[in-house]
């Protein structure tokens, strides 16, 4: 394959990757708690599970828009979803929110 | 995220500039509440529909709160008051903002008001008071209360109970917070405005209620006391209505923003109702 040729196709990361870098910014968000990287999953809730408080929630829609930009934007993904909802949220309902939207970005 | 220095505390802010990255058609200040708030309860709700509405939106965390430093003293409301003068001044934002406060938040906003009349094009204020020598007595049960309590592992855990997990987590923070300053003896210990400063805030006000919260009984006063003050008041909510009607704060706030000259753009604008977009009436409950 040419470089041009890769240029043509950017590399979407798969799940997975995305799941790895989420849990990069949780653990370091969670530095100095009693949690490691290992224990976060795609069924980990944010509040419940990973005990983060919403000014937590602010720093990760910050190093999320960093890191992928402008696309993925946590705020407008929970804008619209009841308080309940929130306190619920998983780690991999925002990976697959994350995926998507790299994918609908690609395509446009 | 931006932190800057103020009045020799670092503040946790944040600057959101419009979406559609056009002229603002307004910049609005959010001011939250005390002990278990922080600029969170406006990012993931009223901040993202006045950025996509053309706003220019300037949230920040206040003392002691969210990622902002936490002194061991200094919580009186008047330096409150100080951190967003000084903020506003720091930042430039010279022609008059509208700030929207939520319950201390809102007091906060009415203090700046009586200060600097020129900064501020205008008031929402969600279940809040100006600082009175009434509130400084409530404020100083509350708090002594709240101190009290929310150590207790007992009284947590009925909090974890009645409301959830994620409200007993932020009530230990409260808890923390008051038992490492001296905010709750310091706060009832406020400078009041005088009635005569109070009457002097000219810009219009809108000031919000829950329905059902114990805080509707002042709507008679606030309106008697201040010249332009609206009330409104949101069906089946008590005082959490941010949090508990947030759509109908949405929608309150832009059509109030209309109604002031600052007419929201893009999505935003076509989700409120024809009859809001054109400003003749209210979208929710009852208005005088």
């Amino acid at each position: 394959m040419t470089t041009s040729e890769q240029a043509m196709e950017p590399h979407l990361p798969t799940e997975q990757e995305v799941l790895g870098e989420i849990t990069g910014m949780l653990a370091a968000l969670l530095d100095g708690y009693d949690l490691t990287p290992a224990e976060i999953t795609m069924q980990s809730r944010f509040t419940d599970d990973l005990e983060l408080e919403s000014i937590d929630l602010v720093t990760l829609a910050e190093q999320l828009q960093a890191r992928w930009g402008e696309q993925v934007n946590f705020a407008e993904f929970i804008a619209d979803m009841e308080l309940d909802e929130i306190i619920c949220l998983t780690v991999g309902q925002l990976v697959g929110y994350v995926v998507t939207r790299l994918r609908t970005a690609e395509r446009s | 995220m931006a932190y800057l220095k103020l009045n020799g505390l670092r503040f946790h802010v944040q600057r959101l500039a419009p979406q559609d990255a056009g002229p603002p058609a307004a910049t609005v200040v959010l001011l939250h509440g005390l002990l278990t708030d922080s600029l969170a309860s406006y990012y993931f709700t009223l901040a993202p529909t006045l950025v996509a509405a053309g706003m220019e939106v300037l949230l920040y965390d206040q003392r002691g709160h969210g990622r902002t430093g936490q002194p061991p003293t200094g919580y009186q409301l008047e330096r409150f008051v100080d951190d967003l003068e000084c903020l506003l001044d720091r930042l430039e934002l010279t022609g008059p903002v509208h700030l929207l406060g939520n319950s201390f938040g809102g007091t906060a906003a009415f203090g700046l008001a009586t200060r600097r009349p020129d900064q501020v094009a205008g008031l929402l204020v969600i279940e809040s008071e100006p600082a009175t020598s009434a509130w400084s007595v409530k404020m100083d049960a509350n708090l002594r209360r709240a101190k009290t309590q929310l150590v207790r592992e007992e009284a947590l855990a009925w909090i974890a109970t009645r409301y959830s997990e994620h409200t007993a987590r932020l009530a230990r923070s409260a808890g923390r917070l008051l038992a490492a300053t001296s905010l709750a003896r310091d706060l009832p210990a406020s400078r009041i405005p005088t009635e005569a400063e109070l009457r002097a805030i000219r810009c219009p006000v809108l000031a919000v209620y829950g329905k059902e919260s114990d805080m509707v009984s002042q709507a008679a006063w606030l309106e008697g006391l201040l010249p332009d003050c609206r009330s409104t008041f949101v069906s089946g909510q008590e005082h959490s209505v941010l949090i508990g009607a947030t759509e109908a704060v949405r929608r309150l706030t832009l059509s109030w923003l209309r109604q002031h000259g600052s007419e929201p753009r893009g999505v935003a604008a076509e989700r409120l109702p024809t009859r809001i977009r054109d400003g003749r009436s209210e979208p929710e409950g009852s208005v005088r």
